[in-house]
């Protein structure tokens, strides 16, 4: 268990890096914002899961917050992926 | 049932009241993040230019923070989980040392935020300059407000550990607590790509 949170830590720390790296060296095309969505919505289920500890939660309890995570993350991408 | 399974709960861990307030924190920065996405949709060439006077590396570091103090607070919690009634003390004195440090990451987001914010005005910018910093303004300055009522929380269950008044059977005080302060945590990591980073 102590070392699933390190690793945990660890990953966030890590796609924070790789986000930060991307806007510093203005590498954002429409590819990249779909890997830095897609590390977005690992990172925040992480916390729910390990940090929150709701992948020891069953039922709608468990899956309120994901689900509004897919939904927030999926309109965020429409909005920058539909064509004009 | 095999032995290595997990007994899962039916309920949220910590107070269900909390879990309430998330919900509607949820629904509220939800709709925030959707609506910043939508205008941008239709103000792109504005908003691509405008974000080029924020800080990255302002916002990359304060990411940095509040991961770092959210994996204090569970650190903070697990020592409150483990303890024994004989050694109370001792593991008390350990979830107060993980939320002092999670205090302190968390006061050094607020100080981080308070010279972006002061570098922002400075250079004449504010909510009225145009609709993204209209949402920059509204969406960091209200995520920072939420940090700053984490932060009096987490100093409140520091006190709490400080006198040893968690034990195994109550300790739905910190868990709330802390539940409340990753909520924090993952809305900055929505946030920070988002607002700093996708163009």
């Amino acid at each position: 268990m102590t070392k699933t949170l390190e690793i945990v830590w660890i990953i966030l720390v890590g796609l924070t890096i790789f986000a930060y790296l991307l806007g510093h060296l203005h590498y954002i095309n429409s590819f990249f914002v779909a890997i830095l969505l897609v590390t977005t919505f690992i990172k925040v289920q992480l916390v729910l899961d390990y940090f929150m500890e709701l992948k020891n939660v069953t039922g709608k309890y468990r899956w309120i917050p994901s689900i509004w995570l897919t939904i927030v993350i999926s309109l965020i991408a429409v909005a920058y992926y539909l064509p004009a | 049932m095999p032995d290595n399974a997990v007994k899962k709960e039916l309920y949220p861990p910590g107070d269900f009241g909390v879990w309430i307030i998330i919900y509607v924190e949820l629904i509220t920065f939800g709709l925030f993040f959707i609506g910043y996405a939508f205008s941008r949709r239709a103000n792109l060439e504005m908003f691509n230019h405008s974000q080029l006077m924020l800080e990255t590396t302002s916002g990359f570091i304060n990411t940095l923070f509040l991961v770092t103090s959210s994996y204090f607070v569970v650190k903070a919690v697990t020592s409150i989980q483990n303890l024994t009634h004989d050694r109370r003390e001792e593991f008390n004195k350990k979830a107060s040392k993980w939320l002092l440090l999670a205090m302190l990451f968390g006061a050094g987001f607020l100080v981080n935020k308070i010279f972006e914010f002061s570098h922002m005005f400075g250079e004449g910018l504010s909510l009225s300059t145009n609709k993204f910093f209209m949402f920059y303004f509204m969406l960091t300055g209200f995520h920072f407000m939420h940090v700053l009522l984490g932060t009096v929380i987490l100093f409140n269950i520091f006190q709490r550990t400080r006198i040893h008044g968690y034990t195994v059977e109550d300790h739905k005080g910190i868990i709330s607590g802390a539940a409340y302060w990753h909520m924090v945590d993952f809305l900055w990591i929505i946030l920070f790509p988002l607002v700093y980073i996708i163009r």
